[in-house]
């Protein structure tokens, strides 16, 4: 299984910590939750729902060790029976980002946090130094947008004259 | 913060049911929860109370199909309405490319409204976003409610929508007005990013498949 990423400089750091650590999952994601790479995952819905959670995690903890401790709790470590799972801080010069993988008797903690702090200097030497913002084409947008919504809705979508259409999802 | 891959076309926007207590945020996702289709939706994930308080948020991932060419996903969250909970709104409300402000239609529920309406912005401010930039739209929720007991959609504009951002009457019990909520954040959402003044840099999205 290969690591699927958001940005084509995610992808060799990613895919070296999962092959060095042998991670069973790894996630990269944007302190609001949205996914920036990921290893192990298969249905992108799935995606979304655990880097909802760790985004939450990492939150909290973050606000948790200012209330307890003066400074965010930069990394988090739940060892159960089975599997650990590893949650760290990615400060970049850019921007930060959120780490979290998941782990078996395949590997350790002590080698997962080796592998981690590699992957954040990959992470730091591989950023680009700006990125492009090109505009999406909105020629299609609110049709294609009133269709799906309406599929997924089971209705029937708007027309262009504002009365019902038979179009479907191809 | 909508992400947009470019190499996959694939595109992934953050929506926030914000409101006050008890307005029906929650309701909104159970609604669209139902009637999306297995295979186009994730687990709806609640973090509440034992009593199905929202304690952090509701997040639901949805798959929306292609649109312009673009796969686009939606993550739709809640936040919890109660006043002590500021900070999680805050939290909850980072990186959002649009909010759907749940009102509570109800006439003794007004102040509430107003008063989650500010926080709303003064939170926007937080994270260094000018309101008036953010795609917003206003579901005035509980307009089945016997008419003694709320507020008109007039009154409600009024109060509420200085903006003069699209709104809709809802009942989220029974989905009215669900769909068309949805419907028009997504839209200024989209066409926002259409423009090309999405709120932070684009980057991209990731996922299976």
């Amino acid at each position: 299984m290969r690591t699927h990423v958001a940005e084509p400089w995610i992808e060799a750091p990613l895919q070296t910590f999962v092959d060095d650590a042998h991670a069973l999952f790894a996630l990269l994601l944007h302190p609001n939750g949205q996914v920036m790479g990921q290893f192990g995952f298969t249905r992108a819905v799935d995606v979304m729902a655990a880097c909802a959670l760790a985004a939450a995690i990492h939150a909290s903890a973050g606000e948790l060790g200012k209330e307890l401790d003066g400074k965010p709790f930069r990394e988090m470590y739940h060892a159960g029976r089975d599997r650990q799972i590893f949650i760290g801080d990615v400060p970049t010069t850019r921007e930060r980002f959120v780490f979290l993988t998941v782990f078996d008797s395949e590997s350790s903690l002590g080698l997962v946090r080796i592998y981690f702090q590699e992957l954040c200097e990959l992470l730091e030497h591989a950023q680009p130094t700006t990125t492009s913002q090109t505009p999406i084409s909105g020629t299609s947008l609110e049709h294609d947008l009133n269709r799906n919504l309406a599929i997924l809705f089971g209705r029937a979508p708007l027309g262009a004259d504002g009365g019902e259409s038979s179009l479907s999802l191809s | 913060m909508s992400l947009v891959n470019y190499a996959t076309r694939e595109i992934t926007c953050k929506i926030v049911y914000y409101g006050p207590g008890r307005s029906g945020k929650t309701t909104n996702l159970h609604y669209i929860y139902e009637q999306v289709p297995g295979d186009r939706k994730g687990q709806m994930v609640s973090l509440a109370t034992q009593t199905d308080r929202t304690l952090f948020f509701d997040f639901l991932p949805l798959d929306l199909g292609t649109i312009s060419g673009f796969s686009t996903r939606f993550q739709l969250y809640t936040v919890p309405g109660q006043v002590y909970y500021q900070a999680t709104r805050k939290l909850v409300l980072h990186g959002a490319d649009g909010v759907v402000f749940v009102a509570d239609s109800q006439a003794r529920q007004l102040a509430e409204n107003i008063e989650s309406m500010q926080d709303l912005h003064t939170n926007l401010a937080e994270h260094e976003i000018d309101v008036r930039t953010m795609p917003l739209v206003l579901q005035y929720n509980k307009q089945d409610l016997p008419k003694s007991l709320i507020s008109s959609v007039p009154e409600l504009e009024d109060a509420l929508n200085f903006r003069e951002v699209p709104s809709f009457a809802a009942d989220a019990l029974h989905g009215t007005g669900v769909f068309e909520t949805l419907r028009g954040i997504a839209g200024l959402v989209l066409k926002r990013l259409s423009a090309g003044s999405g709120p932070a840099p684009a980057a991209a999205a990731a996922g299976g498949r």
